[in-house]
């Protein structure tokens, strides 16, 4: 108490700065003496509470999963590839294929591949559009390609064997975890011409 | 591995989204609005990221999401007005009981419509600290004025309301 005489004008401000963790210790053996009795000043703390608590007590509204990224990197690979990410994501990727020669590998094959799809005749390649192509391990030369429906959610497989002979001259396959990639056909497109060659790295 | 830097724009899309509509829905009381400033700000945090450096990244988004939400006002001209029902002011007890926090949160549409009511300076302020949870220092940052200019609108902003909802003194 001490003479200190409430002032709801000058400490009502020290109140709601109490109430927020906010003040300095001079402040708070301040607010502690004002509060020691004085019942004015200890109705006005109290509703300041108040209003805090009912402002904290809000409903939260759900924000609607429309708006926010599904968590997959979808076309963000081949958004890359074509230089399309000026991003950091774009530096996160750089900076990790300068230290992983695996990763190195990946890109180029991918990159490979990606060539071989938009050099097929009559076929469209964009970004958005996807080939989920599995190669069967004995049916070289053939590639089936499949909607990706529901199994966008889980890792794709993406394979082309394309070549002469009986050796398959690439392969891309289990691009789980950071290789990611997507494949894509239009509907009513299901098998890739067999004649596309692509040379061996 | 050496490259955690920032976060990427989806991390921060899934872990500010929330926060950030619930921001705009009390600021100006409409979802449309609120999903639109949650749009644009991500747009900006995508674009700003690469440019963000290391330093309090929750002052650097609120001072996006602030921004972009007076762009958007500035834009469509539009002064919420939406005025207190009449006569249904519940007064709380001086000391919140159970019962008196339930009745505090069946008020919300009031306390909703008073918060339309405030000055923008006030609602800004009483939001961010209220409803997203930031620190007077964040608040300082994401909206450009000191500290001290914080606490006194986040206390004229609680006073203003308490009157409006004829909250007992």
């Amino acid at each position: 108490m001490a003479g200190l005489i409430f002032d709801p004008d000058e400490h009502g401000e020290l109140f709601s700065a109490y109430l927020d963790g906010e003040l300095t210790p001079e402040e708070l053996t301040v607010v502690g003496e004002l509060l020691d009795g004085d019942e004015e000043a200890i109705d006005d703390f109290r509703s300041i509470q108040s209003i805090r608590k009912t402002l904290q007590l809000l409903p939260e509204f759900e924000v609607p999963a429309a708006l926010l990224p599904d968590g997959h990197l979808g076309d963000r690979l081949s958004a890359y590839l074509d230089g399309e990410l000026v991003t950091l994501e774009h530096r996160r990727v750089t900076k990790h294929l300068v230290d992983c020669a695996d990763c190195r590998a990946e890109l180029q094959e991918l990159d490979r591949a990606r060539i071989a799809v938009r050099s097929l005749p009559g076929v469209e390649t964009t970004m958005t559009s996807e080939i989920h192509a599995t190669p069967a391990p004995h049916r070289r030369r053939r590639i089936v390609a499949g909607g990706i429906g529901a199994a966008a959610a889980a890792a794709l497989l993406v394979g082309l064997a394309v070549g002469g002979g009986d050796e398959p001259v690439f392969i891309l396959d289990d691009l789980e975890t950071h290789h990611v990639a997507r494949a894509s056909a239009e509907p009513g497109f299901a098998v890739l011409p067999p004649a596309i060659q692509v040379a061996a790295p | 591995m050496t490259d955690e830097l920032a976060p990427t724009w989806e991390d921060v899309a899934h872990r500010y989204g929330r926060k950030i509509y619930n921001f705009a829905y009390r600021l100006t009381g409409n979802p449309d609005d609120a999903a639109d400033l949650v749009q644009e700000v991500l747009l900006r945090v995508r674009k700003g990221l690469p440019s963000y450096q290391p330093g309090s990244f929750d002052g650097w988004l609120w001072r996006i999401t602030r921004n972009a939400f007076l762009d958007g006002i500035r834009k469509k001209k539009r002064r919420p007005e939406s005025a207190l029902p009449e006569g249904d002011h519940h007064a709380l007890g001086s000391s919140p009981s159970p019962d008196e926090v339930l009745a505090s949160i069946r008020l919300s549409d009031d306390v909703q419509s008073a918060l339309l009511k405030l000055p923008y300076e006030f609602r800004e302020a009483v939001v961010l600290c209220d409803v997203v949870g930031l620190a007077y220092d964040e608040i300082a940052e994401a909206t450009d004025v000191p500290v001290g200019t914080v606490r006194s609108r986040i206390h004229r902003g609680r006073k203003l309301l308490r009157e409006m909802l004829t909250w007992p003194v």
